[in-house]
């Protein structure tokens, strides 16, 4: 009866047209990788975060104890936090755009 | 009552779930990239548009009339291309950050929930047809970006995709202000039936597109002596739902059954109910839809359909939001759905007009009893749908 699987990939690209926001697609390229790499950064932070809280606590640090960590609410509040102020400074918009965007003839172009 | 102690013993497939530090931190960091864009861009794009793009435009007499016109005007934005590469990719990264785990954990929810299809301990029941022929329109591509939707079958017996569109959904909702709880669309319509109808108690309850049956468990908490069904397309996410229902101890009846011709009969139902699912078929499907659900109604009956607001209820600016997912979020139909006049559309099913309604009715679980009462006497109005407030649109069938 139990025939479970040995190993199933799924997959991870989506079928249908992917958009191209800029003008040149490399660009769009770019933006994923810049994205991927910020939540790395944001992962890896993380990771330390666990392992001074292990570090206050006494607790010998292995990957084990990192593994299984459980941060409290409060962990958890202080970590949201971090998150929504490093994406806000991490994706800072240059002031100027908005002067450019109010531009007639650029916003009408096609 | 003396089936309780074994409802409490059944696993639970959502625990199989067992992602690595690494894993857990991507996902909480991936609800926030969406929260920022959703949430933080989307108003500092709208702001930009206000007090910079349609003043300047309006000096020159070419402020945008219709979304269309707005669209064209933004979309070379910087902003607005930050917003939407920003709101793609982290719409890409909710799935993707839940399927390493989902992969390691396969062969065991399966075998869970194969057992639980068995023997049911709960009561449900779980009825797939081997035979079904899933629509063209769901899998010509991947709605919401969610590689493999809800159909898509990678093995035998397969629940990966119940599995990531579930969990895909946590990371999606996880730090969005109103949709944190899941099923509270179906809390906030069933307080509003039970607040506007006292005395309504359904006997049988249908919820199309159930996918695993979030939005239909809350209904059996608010009416516990109805029965429950859920229909959906997909195999794959009808299995975990219904391991998540047997685990809950809630028996809920699942099948795999195209909501726009289904196998019941005549009047079987007293409530039907869907959310977030006619803009994802089109148009015709949809007018097929409701035809079904006018001839599943029994005399009396409600039909409620949580959904988009359509472009007559809310501005152009708004019109122009929303519609961002037609071509951005694979929700090809999105757009032609929202143009329609939701009363018209029952009306067309077979519903009398008077007896048909739209409105948006408060988020149950945020707006607070003494404010829902202010509602109810019309003297203050929902927040809007997705901020506070859910948009739906029905009719009751008479006699």
């Amino acid at each position: 009866m139990s025939k479970a699987p040995t190993e199933v990939t799924l997959p991870r690209t989506t079928r249908g047209k992917r958009p191209v926001f800029f003008d040149d697609p490399s660009i769009d390229q770019m933006m994923t990788f810049v994205i991927e790499l910020t939540t790395e950064v944001a992962v890896l932070r993380e990771r330390l975060d666990t392992v001074e809280r292990l570090l206050d606590a006494g607790v010998p640090v292995t990957r084990e104890a990192i593994e299984s960590f459980q941060p409290q609410a409060a962990v958890n509040t202080e970590r949201d936090a971090w998150r929504d102020a490093y994406l806000k400074r991490v994706f800072r918009m240059h002031p100027t755009a908005s002067a450019q965007t109010s531009d007639p003839e650029r916003g009408s172009s096609p | 009552m003396a089936a309780r102690a074994e409802d409490i013993a059944t696993p639970n497939i959502d625990e199989l779930f067992r992602p690595t530090h690494d894993e857990r931190a991507r996902q909480s960091f991936v609800s926030m990239l969406r929260k920022h864009a959703i949430i933080d861009l989307r108003a500092a794009v709208r702001r930009h548009y206000e007090s910079e793009v349609a003043p300047a435009l309006r000096a020159r007499g070419a402020e945008p009339a219709t979304w269309r016109d707005i669209e064209r005007v933004m979309e070379p934005d910087p902003l607005h291309r930050l917003y939407s590469t920003l709101r793609y990719n982290a719409q890409e990264m909710c799935y993707l950050s839940v399927q390493p785990a989902i992969e390691r954990a396969l062969p065991e929810m399966i075998d869970l929930a194969r057992d639980l299809a068995t023997h049911n301990p709960a009561g449900g029941t779980l009825r797939l047809n081997p035979q079904f022929e899933i629509p063209r329109y769901l899998h010509a591509l991947d709605v919401h970006l969610a590689p493999g939707w809800v159909t898509a079958e990678h093995t035998e017996d397969d629940v990966a995709q119940g599995a990531v569109v579930g969990f895909g959904g946590k990371v999606f909702t996880g730090q969005h202000p109103y949709r944190k709880r899941p099923g509270v669309v179906a809390e906030s319509i069933a307080h509003w039936i039970q607040r506007t109808r006292p005395g309504f108690t359904p006997r049988r309850i249908l919820d199309l597109g159930t996918t695993a049956g979030k939005n239909l468990l809350p209904y059996k908490s608010a009416f516990p002596q109805s029965e429950a069904h859920g229909i959906d397309c997909g195999a794959p996410v009808l299995r975990y739902g219904h391991a998540l229902a047997e685990h809950e101890g809630i028996a809920v009846h699942f099948s795999q059954q195209n909501a726009e011709r289904t196998d019941f009969p005549d009047g079987h139902f007293d409530l039907i109910v869907s959310s977030f699912f006619l803009h994802e078929i089109p148009l015709k499907a949809t007018r097929n839809v409701l035809r079904e659900c006018h001839r599943l109604l029994s005399p009396g009956g409600l039909m409620v359909h949580m959904e988009l607001p359509d472009a007559s209820s809310v501005s152009e600016y708004d019109n122009f939001f929303w519609n961002w997912d037609t071509h951005n979020n694979n929700e090809p139909f999105y757009t032609n759905y929202r143009e329609q006049d939701p009363l018209r559309l029952c009306e067309e099913a077979g519903f009398l007009p008077a007896d048909a309604f739209k409105l948006t009715i408060p988020d149950a679980a945020s707006f607070g009893e003494e404010r829902y009462a202010r509602f109810l006497k019309g003297e203050l109005p929902a927040p809007p749908h997705g901020s506070g407030g859910w948009f739906i649109f029905g009719a009751e069938r008479r006699g």
